[in-house]
């Protein structure tokens, strides 16, 4: 396939949705998410690929949504953290940061949601370390992360114990 | 209401429902489920994109500015210090400062024109194209040798590039060092510091149709926005709307920043009748927006044998970069911190702010007390050195207490905690074994230390400046509460505090609080800065509330039969204290005091008592109250790499009541985590003014796997007579001391002193090699 | 703002070549993006044309093929990372790329994009370079073989031709009696490298058979250490050989001044990481100090 100036047309599943959007080649995957499609909790934090504002799952890993071109994203899937949960039924995940107090200015908090359901959901109970190592790229300016990887692994027993409720 | 009785019955009080409890932020929800609005999301319909022109050099006149291709782009509008109808000046403690300058700039990356289009790209295409002829002049950087120029003068017309000096003289120095039996001295350097708040700056201003304007942005002080655009625009403050949707992190950066990008987008909204969208790029809100100062600390101390101080002479440089901004007052607060929390009976300090050529310095938690308490705190590990004492002891030989005096000799009568605070951490840490044993080890590639440091911060504006609280609580006819305050949530979690006071004094489920704050459509609550906005902000809802406690006690009286002064309510319902089975609802309560005729809304006010400073010798009242922290941190130092890792700090806060033990575990952990980065790896460069890093690749933030443990905080409750509940202020705390308590720890593995932050891992390298601890490669 | 440019996404290898070869230099190549998409936002490059690679299943494989692995150009960080396989056969690429970056960027950044980036830092040359690795090449002119040494020729540049692509890393496997080990040293975590040493030995009798060292961040191309390597080979398994022949990598180098560090610094921590990965290898090799 290709294009040019005009625009191209994108299909891809969002939070599991059908979506056909037309884009420019140019735009980013960020781009197209917030500005066309106005998933506002994917956010613009430096755009080159080190803070980790702009994280989304595609195909349920996370990836930097600013360093992804649009076209890239036809035919996979991308959840955001609408996609995760929402205030009546929300995730363990999002459960924990709530009850842990991980989140302060809750600029980093999609972001950080996403990466430990990623990484929940394909290691259910994660040492500390793991953890860590799994949300090093995104920042958080306010909590210096120790609510944060406190949530996670409160999430991660809850689910493993089958406590959710 | 009286003071006293306030203070006395937060003494009689022996448990809170509400207060003093980890409750849940009111916010989180939002927050975790994406739904929380920022700046940048509020992009209307028919919206102009702003975006900067900036200059390339540090310092030059501006000859010409030629928008000629830039508007040939299409539907594209330029904005320079021509079309300001009001009065150019932004100016905080000095007016020094354009909006956009007119004449010349000052530093690289300073905006000198806005341009705004349709859409982001063409914005920025037209921002590429606009062209502005300078006439270079000669630029100055380093701040010691700005002091002495007057040959290139970052402002002329203020005839030297010293823009404040200030001093403190207590006591006789120089007998003070006489008495001494010994004395240090050393010169300590701080570079600058980021916020790099993950929001970075930005305003969305809409015209309205009274010729006013309304401002969305990301700030930390709404009717400060609101004055200075309006200044900028020529209306009056009513005319200006300013409105905070969630704040992704300030830290003070945003307290300064806020007038200017809200002046800057309603500018554009105000001349071309549509809504402008400002939004910093991250490299825009490296190279344009103010940092913490760089210092140079010259400090000389005298102790006698026993470890008494006796004396400091403390020279404090900061270099405040192209414009003055707040660093009048950050220079204020360091001289007047410049002692450490300890007793010095004779002080001699003197500060100097300098204009540089390079982008401006601001607020930034602990506002140039970071800087000095390096100093002091490292001066008194070496002291102890010298006197062959430890770390632990000569501290809690000298700690404030109440009944001290601190070097602009004010009176501290009481809510003095951080002498137990010290104790208990020392206790709890097992630091003098600890010191001891690292000391005595010492070998192996990677070396263990300990180091302790501790910090006071004046809570409130200083040396007598008037302050207050305000606030409005409105109760709904369904019982609904809300708390109106010109307090920003910005992260730190005020709003759920102000929940919780209001919730604890009327007594209701905190849920049923709701805060609608940071907006100047509340009263004037005052800056959120300075560890004001819970404690000292929380007052005026306090007195709110309890104004309106007093009107229900005596509706239920009414309905319970009974006096006002036997009437509870607590957890949604009032009943007389002697038969707490005989209640009324809290919504019943509510509907029928409105039939009665109590009015259900009330203001709360609070002027702060102030004592008198004397500005030519620095003494006298300085702050109406001072929180305390002490940190100990554990590193390992990799001696032939010189990298440094900060394992594990404990904490020891003496702020008066904890309010939220959750919130405030919260500032204690990411003021750790920021103080970390501030002493080891963020560190801007710069050549010929112009920032070398200005992104995240090469400006390093510490991140998940960087940050040390902390230690569940030893609290000090050193309740203050005038703070909601007895809460003084928490946010800046923690990260005061960190700086020195790691170089203490590194000192203590290593045998070396590092008298220079950021210590990077290259600088700590060349200084234990220089020092001879290793041989080098 | 990204630069505009027509976007390609060719449905096979083939068809990735000739589109190339017919687009010349104007066009670039993308696969996760974490490279260009920077390079473009900051103006660095500007291509008319933009060729997707991300989706071409041909390139993205890790295959056991005897005494050699064989790594598609365009597997992602995340994947070997994860493979079994390279944690078996090329233990210190595995090393080196687990402490590279984030999560979040080794999903979509490739090992070819890695490579083909040529950054002096590129944490994953000093592994293949110490594991003499080949690079395959496919073009215009048919399929070439290109050893890793040779690949790299400056700062941002390679071999490749117009119209050719890196698909496949050959990579000889560890053999008993061989250690290998990657060290590096960051301001920060996750940050870029100051410097980087891959080492790996073979140690047999008590003595360096083989010794091979890399180093990255230190000279205009990832390079072998080759006075190290030759003051080792042959000499007994020692500290004191070890040490002295890591001071020779001063001589291997060129570092530069930049904003991660000190010409002088990267000299003194090349021989700290040189000897760090040299001691590391030697135990791995089970390696008994002599």
């Amino acid at each position: 396939m290709r294009a040019g100036g005009g625009g191209i047309v994108v299909r891809f599943t969002l939070n599991g949705r059908e979506v056909e959007v037309t884009t420019r080649p140019n735009a980013t995957l960020l781009d197209l998410l917030r500005n066309e499609l106005k998933i506002l909790s994917v956010r613009r934090g430096c755009e080159t690929g080190e803070c980790g504002m702009c994280t989304v799952l595609v195909d349920g890993l996370p990836v930097r949504s600013c360093l992804m071109l649009a076209p890239q994203v036809d035919g996979r899937s991308v959840t955001t953290v609408e996609g995760v949960g929402d205030p009546e039924r929300l995730h363990p995940v999002q459960e924990a940061f709530v009850e842990a107090g991980a989140v302060q200015c809750g600029f980093c908090t999609p972001a950080m949601v996403l990466t430990a359901k990623a990484l929940l959901d394909r290691d259910p109970n994660p040492d500390e370390r793991t953890v860590r190592e799994a949300i090093l790229g995104v920042l958080c300016r306010c909590t210096g992360y120790a609510k944060i990887v406190r949530a996670v692994r409160l999430a991660a027993e809850r689910v493993a114990g089958g406590v959710r409720e | 209401m009286s003071s006293s009785s306030v203070l006395e019955e937060i003494r009689r009080a022996e448990e809170f429902l509400v207060v003093g409890k980890g409750v849940w932020r009111i916010d989180a929800l939002d927050k975790v489920t994406g739904r929380a609005r920022f700046t940048s999301d509020f992009v209307l319909k028919d919206a102009l994109h702003v975006r900067l022109v900036k200059s390339p050099i540090p310092h030059g006149r501006i000859i010409e500015i030629d928008a000629e291709r830039a508007l040939g782009l299409g539907p594209v509008r330029v904005f320079t210090a021509a079309d300001i109808p009001g009065e150019n000046q932004v100016g905080y403690a000095l007016p020094d400062q354009p909006l956009l300058p007119a004449d010349k700039v000052r530093y690289v990356g300073e905006p000198v024109a806005l341009v705004a289009a349709p859409d982001e790209d063409l914005a920025e295409k037209a921002a590429e194209l606009v062209e502005v002829r300078y006439e270079e002049l000669p630029a100055v950087f380093d701040p010691l040798e700005a002091m002495e120029r007057s040959d290139v003068l970052v402002h002329e017309d203020r005839g030297t590039n010293i823009a404040e000096m200030t001093r403190v003289r207590k006591g006789n120095v120089e007998r003070g060092f006489e008495e001494s039996d010994v004395v240090v001295e050393n010169t300590y350097r701080t570079g600058h510091q980021e916020h790099a708040p993950l929001e970075t700056e930005g305003a969305v201003a809409i015209p309205d149709t009274q010729g006013g304007v309304t401002v969305i942005a990301s700030i930390q002080y709404p009717h400060l926005c609101q004055r200075i655009t309006a200044r900028v625009l020529g209306l009056p403050h009513s005319m200006v709307r300013v409105i905070q949707p969630y704040v992704g992190g300030g830290f003070g950066g945003k307290d300064d920043m806020g007038p200017v990008v809200s002046a800057m987008a309603a500018l554009v909204a105000f001349k071309t009748g549509k809504p402008a969208v400002l939004v910093y790029s991250r490299r825009d809100s490296f190279t344009s927006t103010c940092k913490r100062d760089p210092s140079v600390v010259r400090y000389k101390t005298g102790a006698t044998r026993d470890g008494r101080l006796k004396a400091i002479e403390v020279q404090i440089i900061l270099d405040s970069g192209a414009y003055a901004n707040r660093g009048p007052y950050v220079l204020w607060r360091a001289t007047m911190h410049a002692g450490g929390p300890y007793e010095v009976p004779n002080a001699k300090v003197d500060g100097f702010l300098v204009y540089t050529n390079k982008v401006f310095e601001g607020s930034f938690r602990g506002f140039g007390n970071p800087q000095v308490q390096f100093a002091a705190e490292s001066q008194l590990d070496e002291l102890a050195e010298r006197l062959g004492m430890d770390p632990l002891e000569i501290r809690l030989k000298n700690l404030l207490r109440p009944g001290s005096r601190t070097i602009t000799d004010q009176l501290l009568e009481s809510s003095v905690g951080i002498y137990e605070a010290v104790k208990l951490l020392g206790e709890k840490t097992g630091f003098r074994a600890k010191w001891r044993e690292y000391r005595r080890e010492r070998a192996g590639r990677v070396r263990r230390g300990i180091g302790i440091a501790c910090g006071y911060h004046g809570i409130s504006t200083s040396r007598g400046v008037p302050d207050w609280s305000n606030a409005t609580v409105i109760l709904g006819r369904d019982g609904s509460v809300t708390v109106e305050t010109g307090i920003c949530e910005i992260g730190q979690g005020s709003w759920t505090a102000h929940a919780q006071i209001a919730a604890e004094v009327l007594g209701v489920p905190v849920e049923r609080v709701k805060v609608v704050g940071g907006t100047s459509d509340a009263p004037d609550t005052g800056a959120t800065h300075a560890s004001r906005g819970s404690s000292i902000g929380g007052i005026g809802v306090y007195v709110a509330a309890k104004r309106l406690r007093e009107r229900l006690a005596e509706a239920a009286a009414r309905l319970l039969e009974c006096d006002p002064s036997d009437v509870e309510i607590r957890e949604g319902r009032a009943f007389r204290r002697d038969s707490p089975d005989d209640y009324v609802e809290w919504e019943e309560l509510v509907q029928a005091a409105y039939s009665m005729g109590y009015e259900m809304s009330a203001t709360g006010y609070f002027f702060l008592p102030k004592g008198k400073f004397d500005m030519e010798r620095g003494l006298g009242y300085a702050y109406p109250a001072f929180s305390y922290i002490a940190n100990v941190a554990e590193v390992e130092v990799d001696l032939e790499t010189g990298k440094v890792r900060v394992v594990r700090v404990w904490p020891a806060l003496a702020a008066g009541r904890i309010l939220n033990p959750v919130l405030v575990e919260g500032q204690i952990e990411g003021a750790i985590a920021q103080g970390m980065g501030y002493a080891l790896t963020e560190e801007l460069k710069f050549e010929d003014g112009r920032m070398l890093n200005p992104n995240f690749t090469d400006y390093l933030i510490p991140t998940s796997l960087d940050v040390p443990e902390v230690e569940a905080p030893i609290y000090v409750e050193d309740l203050y007579e005038y703070g909601p509940f007895g809460a003084k202020g928490v946010g800046e705390m923690a990260l005061i001391p960190t700086p020195a308590a790691i170089m203490n720890a590194v000192k203590n593995a290593t045998g070396v002193r590092i008298t220079e932050i950021p210590a990077t891992p290259e600088k700590v390298y060349f200084h234990l090699k220089e020092a001879g601890v290793v041989a080098g490669e | 703002m990204l630069p505009e440019f027509e976007y390609h996404r060719p449905a096979s290898l083939e068809e990735a070549v000739r589109l190339l070869s017919e687009l010349g230099p104007d066009a670039k190549v993308i696969a996760g993006g974490t490279d260009l998409v920077v390079k473009m936002r900051a103006g660095l490059v500007s291509p008319r044309h933009v060729v997707d690679l991300s989706r071409l299943t041909e390139i993205r494989f890790i295959r056991d093929g005897g005494d050699r692995l064989k790594i598609g150009a365009g597997t992602t960080l995340w994947e070997i990372e994860n493979s079994e396989d390279v944690a078996r056969g090329v233990p210190v690429l595995r090393e080196a790329v687990e402490e590279m970056a984030s999560w979040h960027v080794k999903t979509t950044a490739t090992i070819g994009g890695n490579l083909c980036n040529a950054s002096p830092a590129a944490d994953t040359a000093p592994p293949l370079m110490v594991h003499d690795a080949t690079l395959v090449v496919v073009g215009p002119e048919g399929r070439r073989e290109v050893p890793i040494g040779e690949f790299f020729t400056g700062p941002g540049q390679t071999v490749l031709g117009v119209g050719e692509i890196l698909v496949e890393v050959v990579v000889p496997k560890m053999r008993q009696g061989q250690g290998a080990a990657f060290e590096k040293l960051t301001v920060r975590e996750g940050a870029l490298s100051i410097a980087s040493a891959a080492a790996l030995v073979e140690i047999s009798g008590g003595r360096f058979v083989d010794a091979r060292v890399a180093l990255g961040a230190v000279a205009p191309t990832p390079i072998r250490a080759l006075k190290v390597e030759r003051a080792l080979k042959g000499r007994p398994a020692t500290r004191e050989v070890l040490r002295s022949a890591s001071r020779e990598a001063k001589a291997d180098i060129k570092p530069i001044t930049d904003v991660r560090g000190s010409r002088e610094y990267r000299e003194e921590m090349s021989v700290v990481l040189v000897r760090r990965a040299l001691e590391r290898a030697v135990e791995r090799a089970g390696g008994v100090w002599a």
